[in-house]
């Protein structure tokens, strides 16, 4: 998930994983590296049948305390952020170009409201 | 009593020869073909095309689904085991193998169980052929030797999961119960005389169209039954411990070759066909003023809120 302003800036960058990670030899702690030396399953969080799973993301407006008059008022250098959401299929982990995007939409949002409290 | 009693036996005794009729397509265990000494023999004799003639609109499905390149892959399958090869098999102490020319069909099953299971009717030598092709393709590639690359793929993608792999070789999976695929036999849901030289028959596979058919190789994880077991699909582990046991019971045929209307190009995460039929994404967004905490203050934030539903019969991803 990232968001940006109107001047192309990034000001968030989050990502979720969701993946199997098998064990390597089916034992210890390590997760293993391929077919040859995977065997069961050290944690699971990949997208499980028939459940939903729900993320929320917290992105902060850039903003500025500014001092006048021997007061701080905190001011909104941006009051819109674009908001781009993707949910990649990763199958070797890496994006190497076999990765196919399951889901993207883009949402914009503002804080154009009154702001009294600051 | 004793009259209830032997009836009662007279009539399960019917019931188990109605069962076993019913779903007896197989046969006695037949002689073991003989060893294919090459790539060449052992593709010409799993070789689809032949079936093309009279199911040309199947075999044309078949024909891009991955199945029709299971050691190729995407092309991902080939690199990965030389990499089992030379990360597995060469530094495992116990494997036998040193070198390439240590390999034997035995050690390739950690990968052809699944991606090649009739490497089981050829000899050691195909299994070196094989690693030598996908290595003389790898090269290929690297000294940008094109012609060669797309020759050796050729010979590479002739070894598959065709036809007669799933409709004879792992047609039947209760040997014991059902019998023995007959090596003059094609199995799939109908009965009766087959217009082919070699497949003169056709005769019903009880569990074709089950979920456990696809569970044969769509894996329940690690394969322990081999001396090394390797482990590359959980899919069918979690169709049934997770889809089925909260209530799921559609097949795995139903979507990914009904619903899905790919018939035998069957397909995973590359086809939009099969993403849509994965997910249900939800994505709302607002923003407020928080009223975080003194040191902090109030901070203008975006919410971001995404749900997303899982419709598959099993967890995405797999691995």
């Amino acid at each position: 998930m990232t968001a940006k302003t109107d001047d192309d800036t990034v000001v968030y960058n989050e990502q979720r994983i969701y993946m199997p990670f098998p064990g390597r030899f089916g034992r210890g702690s390590e997760m293993g590296r391929g077919p040859y030396e995977k065997s069961g399953l050290l944690r699971e969080t990949s997208l499980a049948p028939g459940q939903t799973k729900h993320e929320t993301f917290e992105i902060s407006y850039p903003f500025e305390d500014q001092e006048k008059d021997g007061t701080s008022r905190r001011e909104l250098l941006k009051d819109e952020l674009i908001v781009t959401v993707t949910l990649w299929y990763v199958p070797f982990g890496e994006f190497d170009g076999n990765e196919v995007a399951f889901y993207e939409e883009e949402k914009t949002l503002d804080l154009k409201a009154e702001w009294v409290w600051r | 009593m004793k009259r209830a009693f032997i009836f009662g036996l007279i009539g399960f005794a019917g019931c188990a020869l109605l069962a076993f009729n019913a779903s007896a397509a197989g046969g006695p265990k037949p002689e073991p073909p003989s060893k294919a000494t090459t790539i060449s023999e052992l593709a010409e004799r799993y070789d689809s095309s032949r079936c093309a003639d009279c199911h040309e609109e199947i075999y044309d499905e078949w024909e891009n689904s991955l199945h029709a390149r299971s050691i190729l892959g995407s092309p991902r399958t080939a690199p990965t085991i030389i990499t089992a090869i030379e990360k597995g098999l060469k530094l495992f102490p116990y494997s036998g193998v040193k070198s390439d020319d240590d390999i034997t069909v035995e050690h390739l099953a950690i990968c052809t169980k699944c991606h090649l299971p009739q490497l089981d009717e050829a000899t050691d030598d195909v299994a070196r052929e094989i690693v030598a092709t996908i290595r003389g393709w790898q090269q290929a590639y690297k000294d940008g030797d094109d012609d060669k690359a797309d020759e050796l793929e050729e010979t590479i993608e002739s070894l598959n999961i065709g036809c007669m792999v799933c409709h004879n070789k792992v047609a039947l999976i209760h040997k014991w119960a059902d019998g023995y695929a007959q090596p003059d036999t094609v199995y799939g849901a109908q009965e009766g005389e087959h217009e082919d030289e070699e497949f003169v028959n056709m005769a019903e596979a009880p569990a074709l169209s089950e979920s456990i058919f696809c569970g044969q190789c769509h894996g329940l994880g690690p394969n322990l039954e081999l001396d090394h077991p390797s482990q590359c699909a959980t899919l069918y582990g979690s169709y049934l411990f997770s889809y089925v046991a909260h209530g799921g019971s559609e097949s795995c045929q139903e979507c990914h070759m009904e619903k899905s209307e790919l018939g035998h190009d069957m397909q995973s995460y590359k086809d939009e066909a099969m993403i849509d039929m994965a997910l249900d994404v939800k994505v709302e967004g607002r923003s407020i003023f928080w009223r975080k905490n003194k040191a902090e203050g109030v901070v203008p934030i975006g919410i971001i809120d995404v749900s997303m539903y899982n419709k598959a019969g099993h967890v995405i991803p797999d691995g």
